[in-house]
């Protein structure tokens, strides 16, 4: 895969989702308007973000953009990655969105509370991913596991008090994840 | 070699079966193929240019097996689906640079194709030319045409050129108007 071919999927993805990206950003700064003392607010704040702009990216919504990328000649795991890339590139946006408040008004632990959010939300982004193609029951299954993804990250980062610890659990995870987006794009049909 | 081989190529998941379904097209052949119904003719459509895998049965693109050489299959055949494509003028560069991107084919020669293929397809509405137009521009040996318009058969044989085209329709007068010389190249089947 070219890199040509790569920005111009990450592209299209995020222009298509250009109005639900921009709604994303507003309503996370007003949240984070709030203040929150803790960073379990905005941390799970950008992983529903993430899983949110993961789903989005299930077929059908963007008919155009599914029929060229199926009909090109590319790799599943070359396409995942580069459809991988935008769910985390929204949930980037909204997490920072978030915390920007905080950050700019000096808040305690605003660095710290971005840098938790910033490594957990792009593992439940590629985990949720493997539900944008699915349906039923095991869409629920994944969308619970980037849940549960989330909730681990938060507890090694907070109660293990250790960021290098929640950032190699996430590293892990987004391996995995994307490994397995792949291998679902690989084998999926548009029927 | 045919360019395209299928054999009792047969589709299980998701609803009714469809299948088994036998066909070669050779280089430049034109092979025009009713079927009983628009679902039958979209996913045999599918099938012959490698987006959906066969269930049973061989399906190849020139030596390409879909099933594990997908990729491969997708650079010889250009595939054309049933639905117009609903966007306007102003994104059409827009839309061929896109695909020039992931066909990996220069952007300024892709744009001066398309708009030679346009000319090409003068008469045809934008909606089913764009597509016919995105498809040809990667140059494709094989042009896979899910229900085309019977109405355009003829701007749309002439802009595809020498190679081959597979089409799938949903009866034999629409069949006819994609095969309509019935020499050795053109074959309508049943």
């Amino acid at each position: 895969m070219t890199g040509r071919a790569f920005t111009a999927i990450v592209t299209a993805r995020l222009s298509a989702e250009r109005r639900t990206v921009l709604y994303a950003a507003a309503t996370a700064a007003v949240a984070g308007l709030a203040l929150p003392r803790e960073p379990v607010a905005p941390v799970f704040f950008s992983c529903a973000a993430a899983i949110v702009a993961a789903l989005l990216q299930s077929p059908g919504r963007q008919a155009i953009l599914d029929l060229c990328e199926e009909s090109a000649p590319l790799f599943g795991r070359e396409l995942a990655r580069a459809k991988a890339l935008a769910p985390c590139i929204v949930a980037a946006i909204a997490t920072l969105a978030y915390c920007a408040p905080s950050i700019a008004l000096r808040a305690p632990h605003a660095l710290e509370t971005v840098a938790i959010a910033m490594i957990a939300a792009p593992a439940c982004a590629l985990v949720a991913l493997s539900a944008s193609v699915r349906e039923g029951a095991p869409r629920a299954l994944y969308v619970a596991l980037a849940c549960t993804v989330a909730a681990g990250a938060y507890a090694i980062a907070t109660a293990g008090a250790s960021l290098s610890g929640e950032l190699a659990f996430c590293a892990l995870v987004a391996f995995v994840a994307l490994r397995q987006y792949g291998e679902a794009l690989a084998r999926f049909d548009p029927v | 070699m045919p360019v395209l081989r299928m054999r009792d190529a047969r589709f299980f998941a998701r609803g009714a079966p469809v299948g088994p379904v036998t066909v070669d097209v050779a280089a430049g052949e034109r092979v025009a193929r009713a079927f009983p119904s628009a679902r039958d003719a979209a996913i045999t459509a599918l099938m012959a240019c490698g987006i959906v895998r066969a269930g049973a049965g061989s399906v190849l693109v020139e030596e390409y097996d879909p099933r594990v050489q997908g990729a491969h299959c997708k650079r010889v055949a250009g595939f054309v689906p049933h639905s117009p494509l609903a966007i306007d003028e102003s994104e059409f560069e827009r839309y061929v640079t896109y695909r020039a991107a992931l066909w990996d084919v220069d952007p300024m020669r892709a744009i001066a194709h398309a708009k030679l293929l346009l000319e090409r397809l003068d008469g045809v509405h934008e909606a089913f030319a764009y597509p016919i137009v995105g498809a040809l521009i990667a140059s494709p040996k094989l042009l896979v045409l899910d229900r085309p318009q019977s109405a355009y058969a003829g701007a749309i044989l002439a802009a595809a050129g020498p190679r081959a085209v597979f089409s799938t329709h949903v009866n034999d007068d629409a069949a006819a108007a994609f095969a309509p010389a019935r020499d050795d190249r053109t074959v309508v089947l049943r």
